[in-house]
C-alpha cells in the first residue's frame, strides 16, 4: 500500500516536539515525519533525526576545477602570444597569480551553492503536503503513513495539540 | 583536580568547561605553589641554556665589539623574535577582552603572562643601540652616495633614532606590566592572606588596596580597556620602528610601506601560537584541563586562520608590486629576500608561517581539538624564526660599511650562516624568555580567576524544547 | 545587547514586507525623480560618445579623472556589503541580523555601477569587444595589431570583479530562498507563480534549514577571501606601474581594502538609517544595532588611518625627486592642500569623534552626518589619490599640469548616486530588505539569565 502523508499544524514549538515524541513511541520510522518551520530552530529542538550531508566536497571540488581551468587559461594565454613585456618572462607566475586565484575561488562558490541547492533536495516543486500557515509561524509536522494509518495518526496529533490536521495542501506551495 | 562539568554533544563535548567557583581558587593556587619535576627540569635546563646565551654574548661582544652591525645580525634576529612573541601576546586578553568574548576568559592570563618578559626585551635592546649605524653619511657629501640614509624620522627629530625606540621598547614593556597588574589584582588581593613567603610579600605590596568594591571593580574594567588601547597603539609604533630602524632602513633603496604591516601580522601571529602552545602544555601535563575546554583553542584557532591569511596577502602585495616594478633595486630586494640568498630561509619562512598552518587550519574537526592549533601556533613560531633571521640578519649584512649610504643596492650579498656563538645566542635568548615565563608562572596563576569567575556567571546550559545548548549571556 | 520586545512571525511578516506587498505613493515620484536623473546621466554620456573625450576635463598627463575615482569609490561601497556579513556571520554577533541582506544587495547595485565607469571611460565601449574577444571565448586578438599586454595587471580587474559580483548575487539569491517562500505564500497570480519558482519548492523542514545556516557560514568564510582580492587588485591597477611614484607602493592593497571597508560600512549605516525612517523600522534597526556599527567604525577608520600615515611616510622616506614633486601638490599647494586637508578632518577626525560619544552613535541624525562625511572624504581620497599623482607624473617638467572636471563629468557621477538610490528602492520593492528568518531565528533563540537581581539578555548557542 502507498504511503500517504498528513500535516498536523502546532502554534506551540513545544507541542510539535510533543507529537514527534508520540509519533517516535508510536513506532513511526524517523524517516517518516518531518518538521516545517519558518525559521531555523537549533539542531536537534524537536528531538529530530540527525541529518548528515557532504556540502564540505563541493568547494573542494570546485575549486580544484577552478585551479586546473585558472592554471592552463593563464599559462596557456601567454605561450600563445610570445612578446616580451617589459623585461618580464614569457610563461611567469606571478601575473597568472591573480587571475588563476579568482577562477579557484568563483568555481568553489559556484559549487557549493549546487552543493547547497542539491544538498537541500531543492528544487522540488511537485513534493509532498504543504500549508501555507507555516510561514506564519506555526510548525508542522509532516507525516507519511500508509493509508489505513492516517485516522490513527490525526488523532494522535490532535492529542498532541495540533490546530489543524491537513491531508491535501491548502496552499499554494506545490 | 577541581570539580568541572564537560557538556556539548558530539563533536562539541569538553568545548566548553565551567569550573566549580568553590574550590578553583584553592585548587589554582595549590597548582601554582607546586613545584613538579618535569617542571623543574624545564626550568633548569632553560636556566643553563640561558647562561649559555650570555656566555654566547660576552663571546660575540669579546670577539667583534659593538662597531659594526653585520655581527650582531642573528643577535638582532633572536631579540626580533623574543620581542614579537612578547609585545603581541598581551594584545589576545585585551583584544577579546574588548569585543566580550566570552570563551577568552581562561586564556587571557596566559597572554597578559607574557609581559614579564619585557624587562628581558628592554635588557637585550640595549646592545643594539650600540651597534645602529648613524644616520648621518660620516664621509659627508659623497658622489652616488646619500649624506642622510633613508629612515622613518626623515630629517631626524632630536634624538631619533635610538632615544624614541628606545622608549617605545621601555614603555611597551611597563604598559604591558601595567595591564597584568591591573588585571591580575583581584586575584592576588584573593591569596594575599593565604601566600606565604615571596609570593605573599608581592602579593600584599601589589594588592593592598583592593576589596572588590563595585566601584574598584568599574574602575579595573575601565582602566583595563584604556591600558588596552594605548598599548596597542604602542605596540604598532614600536612595531613600526623595529621593522624600519632595524630592517629596512638598513638595506639601501629598500622602500617597502608594508612592511611595518607584515611585522605586526607576523608577530599577532606568533604570539597567538605561543599562547596555544602553552595553553597546551599545561592542559595536557599541568593539569588544566578541567579549566582550559577546548573553546579557545577553537575560537583561537579561526583568528589564527585569519591571520595566516593576512600573512601570505601582504607578503604577496609586497612581491608582486616589487616584481611589476621591475627597478633594479626592487629586483634585487627580491633576490636577495626571497629568491636568492636567503632563498631556503624563505622557503622555510613561507611553509611554516602559512602553507603548514594554513593546511591544518582548514579542517574543522582539528580546529575543534586542542592539538589542532596547538601545532599550527607551534609551526608559525618556527616559521616566524625563519622570518627573522631572513630580515634581520639579510638587513645586518645588505650594506657594509660606506656602502648603507648607497642610494640603492647594487649587488646581491652572500648568504651569512650563524657561527657557534651565534647559536648560543639565538638558543639562550629564546630560552630565557621561556625560563623568565616559567619562573612567573610560580608567581602569579595561569588562569584569570575573576574572570573566569564571571564567565561562569554569564554561561549556562540550559533546554530549549528537546535540546539542550549553551547559553550565552553579553553584559553591556 | 537586545534591546527590542519579542516579535510574532506573523507581525514580522507584515511589518517586513508591507515594501512588497503594497507600495505608498512616494514610492513612485521617488523613482520618478531618481530615474530622470538616470536618464539626464544617460543624456551625458549619449553627448560624450557623440563628440569625444574632449568634453570632459581630461589632458595629458591627468587621463584618469572622475570617472576612474568614482569606479574606486563604488568598488569601495560594494565592500561593506559581504565585509559586514561574513565577518559578523563567522563570528556570530547577534547585530548583524538587520544589516546583512541589504549589505549584500548594496554590494550587488554598487558592483554594476563601479563596473560602468571604467566602460564609459574608454569613450568608445562598444570597441571593447574587439579588444578583448575575437572569437566566443578566445581571448586577446593580436591579428589586429593591438598587441595587447596579456601580463597587464588591467586583465585582473574584471577577473576580480566579476567573481566578486556573481559570488555576491548568488549569495544574496540562495539567502532569500526562505523568504521567497514567505512571499510565495502571501501572494497570487503572476507574483506567485514568480516567487514560487525562486522558492524552488522550500518547505522549511530541518535539512534545509541546517544547509541554510552552513551555506551563510561557508560561502561567508568563501566570499572574504574574494572580497579582500578585489579591492586589493584595484588598488593594483595603481600600485604596479612604475611611472607613478606615489602609486607604486607596496601597501596601496590592504590600504585600499580597508579604506573601502571605512566607506562602505558608513555607507551601511546611513542605508539602514533611511530603511528604518522610511519603512518605520524601529523595531528591527534599533539604536543597538547603529550603535554596534559606530563601535566598528571607530576600529576601522583607526586601522585605516594607520595605513594612511604608512602610505605617506613611506612616499617621503624615498627621498626621491618624483615623488617629492606628488607630495608638495599634495600638501603644500593649494587647492589640493586645502582639499587634503578637509579629507582627512571628515574621513577620520570628525567621523571618529562623534562615534567616541555614545550619544553620537545613538542620535540617527549625527550618524547620518558621520556617515556621510566619510563617504565624501573617501570620495576625496580616492581623487587625491589618482589626480595629484597623475599631474606630476614625470620628471619631464613641462608636461605637468591639473585637472579641472567638467559639466559632462560631475552630471555623470551624480547619475550614479542617483542610480544606485534607484535600485536600492526598487529591489525594495520586490525582495524583504531585512531577512525574515533571521529575525525570527532570534526570536527563538532570545532568553536571559538571572544574576541576582538583574535579568541579562541571552542567546542559545549551537557551539
Amino acid at each position: 500500500m502507498a504511503n500517504r502523508p498528513i500535516l498536523g499544524l502546532f502554534e506551540k514549538a513545544d507541542d510539535a516536539a510533543d507529537a514527534g515524541d508520540a509519533l517516535k513511541s508510536a513506532g513511526v520510522d524517523q524517516k517518516d515525519y518531518d518538521f516545517l518551520t519558518d525559521a531555523p530552530y537549533p539542531e536537534g529542538a524537536f528531538g529530530e533525526r540527525h541529518e548528515s550531508h557532504r556540502l564540505y566536497i563541493f568547494p573542494f571540488v570546485g575549486a580544484l576545477i577552478g585551479l586546473t581551468v585558472g592554471v592552463m587559461l593563464t599559462s596557456m594565454t601567454q605561450m600563445a602570444y610570445p612578446l616580451v613585456q617589459g623585461g618580464k618572462p614569457i610563461l611567469a607566475l606571478p601575473p597568472m597569480a591573480v587571475v588563476t586565484y579568482e577562477s579557484t575561488m568563483l568555481t568553489a562558490i559556484i559549487f557549493t551553492i549546487i552543493g547547497i541547492i542539491f544538498e537541500s533536495r531543492l528544487p522540488s516543486f511537485k513534493k509532498g503536503l504543504y500549508d501555507t500557515r507555516i510561514t506564519e509561524g506555526y510548525i508542522g509536522v509532516l507525516v507519511n503513513v500508509e493509508e489505513d494509518q492516517l485516522n490513527q495518526t490525526q488523532t494522535l496529533l490532535t492529542q498532541a495539540g495540533a490546530i489543524d490536521v491537513v491531508r491535501q495542501s491548502g496552499g499554494s506551495a506545490a | 583536580m577541581a570539580a568541572s562539568e564537560i557538556h556539548g554533544h558530539g563533536q562539541h563535548a569538553g568545548m566548553w568547561v565551567f569550573p566549580d567557583a568553590t574550590v578553583i581558587s584553592q585548587d589554582i593556587s595549590a597548582k601554582t605553589r607546586s613545584m613538579p619535576k618535569p617542571f623543574t627540569i624545564a626550568l633548569a635546563v632553560t636556566g643553563i641554556l640561558f647562561i649559555l646565551g650570555v656566555v654566547g654574548f660576552v663571546a660575540r661582544a669579546a670577539d667583534s665589539g659593538f662597531d659594526e652591525i653585520a655581527p650582531w645580525g642573528y643577535y638582532m634576529a633572536m631579540f626580533s623574535m623574543v620581542f614579537m612573541v612578547t609585545s603581541a601576546a598581551p594584545l589576545a586578553a585585551v583584544a577579546f577582552r574588548f569585543t566580550k568574548s566570552h570563551w577568552r576568559r581562561p586564556l587571557s592570563r596566559v597572554s597578559e603572562l607574557f609581559s614579564i618578559i619585557g624587562i628581558l626585551n628592554v635588557a637585550m635592546f640595549i646592545p643594539l643601540m650600540l651597534v645602529l649605524p648613524s644616520l648621518d653619511n660620516p664621509a659627508g657629501v659623497v658622489e652616488g652616495q646619500l649624506e642622510l640614509r633613508r629612515t622613518i624620522w626623515i630629517e631626524g627629530p632630536i634624538g631619533a633614532p635610538l632615544a624614541w625606540d628606545f622608549l617605545g621598547v621601555l614603555f611597551l614593556a611597563l604598559t604591558s606590566m601595567a595591564i597584568l597588574w591591573v588585571s591580575a589584582m583581584p586575584d592576588m588581593a584573593e591569596s594575599r592572606d593565604t601566600a606565604t613567603g615571596f609570593r605573599g610579600w608581592v602579593y600584599r605590596r601589589l594588592s593592598s588596596n583592593w576589596y572588590g568594591t563595585k566601584r574598584q571593580w568599574n574602575a579595573q574594567k575601565a582602566g583595563l580597556a584604556l591600558l588596552g588601547a594605548f598599548y596597542f597603539m604602542i605596540m604598532i609604533f614600536v612595531h613600526f620602528e623595529i621593522s624600519s630602524d632595524y630592517a629596512q632602513s638598513l638595506i639601501p633603496g629598500w622602500k617597502d610601506s608594508i612592511f611595518p604591516v607584515i611585522y605586526s601580522v607576523t608577530s599577532i601571529q606568533m604570539a597567538l601560537g605561543a599562547i596555544l602552545i602553552t595553553m597546551f602544555i599545561m592542559r595536557r601535563w599541568g593539569g588544566y584541563e578541567g579549566y582550559y575546554g577546548k573553546a579557545p583553542f577553537w575560537s583561537a584557532s579561526k583568528v589564527l586562520l585569519g591571520v595566516t591569511l593576512l600573512w601570505i596577502y601582504h607578503l604577496f602585495a609586497f612581491f608582486i608590486t616589487f616584481w611589476y616594478g621591475r627597478m633594479e633595486v626592487e629586483q634585487n630586494i627580491i633576490k636577495y629576500l626571497i629568491t636568492d640568498t636567503y632563498a631556503i630561509v624563505f622557503l622555510v619562512n613561507l611553509v611554516f608561517t602559512f602553507v603548514a598552518p594554513f593546511v591544518i587550519l582548514i579542517w574543522n574537526p582539528v580546529r575543534r581539538s586542542a592539538w589542532g592549533p596547538s601545532l599550527a601556533g607551534l609551526l608559525a613560531l618556527i616559521g616566524g624564526l625563519a622570518f627573522n633571521i631572513r630580515i634581520f640578519v639579510g638587513s645586518a649584512n645588505a650594506a657594509p660599511g660606506a656602502k648603507l649610504y648607497d642610494s640603492f643596492m647594487e649587488h646581491v650579498p652572500a648568504p651569512v650562516y650563524p657561527d657557534v656563538w651565534d647559536v648560543f645566542m639565538v638558543i639562550g635568548g629564546i630560552s630565557a624568555a621561556i625560563f623568565i615565563y616559567l619562573a612567573a608562572s610560580k608567581l602569579l596563576p595561569l588562569l584569570s580567576l575573576w574572570e573566569v569567575k564571571e564567565g561562569t556567571m554569564y554561561q549556562k546550559w540550559g533546554k530549549l524544547f528537546r535540546g539542550e545548548y549553551l547559553i550565552l549571556a553579553k553584559p553591556e | 545587547m537586545q534591546e527590542g520586545t519579542p516579535l510574532q512571525s506573523r507581525q514580522i511578516n507584515a511589518e517586513l514586507l508591507r515594501t512588497i506587498l503594497n507600495s505608498p505613493k512616494w514610492f513612485w515620484i521617488a523613482i520618478s525623480i531618481l530615474g530622470l536623473i538616470v536618464l539626464f546621466a544617460m543624456a551625458a554620456a549619449g553627448i560624450m560618445i557623440n563628440k569625444g573625450m574632449g568634453v570632459t576635463g581630461l589632458n595629458r598627463p591627468v587621463m584618469w579623472g572622475f570617472f576612474i575615482t568614482n569606479f574606486v569609490f563604488w568598488i569601495g561601497i560594494s565592500h561593506a556589503g559581504v565585509m559586514l556579513s561574513a565577518i559578523l556571520r563567522l563570528s556570530k554577533a547577534e547585530w548583524r541580523r538587520p544589516a546583512t541582506r541589504a549589505a549584500e544587495i548594496l554590494t550587488v547595485f554598487s558592483l554594476m555601477t563601479a563596473m560602468m565607469m571604467p566602460l564609459i571611460h574608454t569613450g568608445r565601449p562598444w570597441r571593447l569587444v574587439y579588444w578583448i574577444y575575437t572569437l566566443p571565448f578566445v581571448p586577446y586578438d593580436y591579428a589586429r595589431g593591438i598587441w595587447p599586454n596579456v601580463r597587464s595587471p588591467l586583465v585582473w580587474d574584471p577577473s576580480a570583479v566579476y567573481t566578486y559580483l556573481t559570488s555576491s548575487i548568488l549569495f544574496v539569491i540562495i539567502a532569500l530562498v526562505p523568504d521567497f517562500a514567505v512571499l510565495r505564500d502571501r501572494t497570487t497570480g503572476m507574483s506567485n507563480r514568480i516567487y514560487g519558482m525562486l522558492a524552488m519548492g522550500w518547505q522549511g523542514n530541518p535539512r534545509q534549514w541546517k544547509l541554510q545556516i552552513i551555506a551563510g557560514v561557508l560561502l561567508s568564510a568563501l566570499i572574504l577571501p574574494v572580497f579582500v582580492s578585489v579591492h586589493s587588485i584595484v588598488s593594483w591597477d595603481f600600485g604596479m606601474a612604475v611611472s607613478v611614484k606615489s602609486w607604486h607602493s607596496t601597501i596601496f592593497a590592504p590600504y585600499f581594502v580597508v579604506g573601502a571597508v571605512h566607506s562602505g560600512v558608513s555607507a551601511v549605516a546611513f542605508v539602514l538609517i533611511i530603511l528604518r525612517y522610511i519603512y518605520g523600522w524601529q523595531n528591527y534597526i534599533r539604536h543597538e544595532h547603529i550603535d554596534a556599527l559606530g563601535r566598528l567604525l571607530i576600529v576601522v577608520a583607526t586601522g585605516w588611518f594607520y595605513f594612511l600615515v604608512m602610505e605617506i611616510i613611506f612616499g617621503i622616506y624615498g627621498r626621491e625627486a618624483d615623488e617629492i614633486a606628488v607630495r608638495s601638490l599634495q600638501f603644500t599647494v593649494n587647492p589640493w592642500a586645502i582639499w587634503m586637508l578637509i579629507f582627512v578632518v571628515i574621513t577620520y577626525f570628525l567621523p571618529v569623534a562623534i562615534w567616541l560619544s555614545k550619544t553620537g552613535r545613538r542620535n540617527l541624525w549625527i550618524m547620518s552626518f558621520a556617515c556621510i562625511s566619510v563617504n565624501i572624504g573617501m570620495w576625496l581620497e580616492r581623487f587625491l589619490i589618482i589626480v595629484p599623482g597623475l599631474a606630476r607624473k614625470q620628471l619631464l617638467t613641462f608636461d605637468w599640469y591639473t585637472y579641472r572636471p567638467s559639466a559632462i563629468e560631475w552630471i555623470l557621477v551624480g547619475g550614479t548616486f542617483a542610480m544606485v538610490s534607484m535600485l536600492m528602492l526598487f529591489i525594495a520593492r520586490v525582495v524583504p530588505l531585512i531577512p525574515l528568518y533571521d529575525i525570527k531565528e532570534a526570536e527563538i533563540l532570545r532568553t536571559s539569565i538571572k544574576i541576582g537581581r538583574v535579568s541579562v539578555p541571552a542567546t542559545f548557542r549551537e557551539d
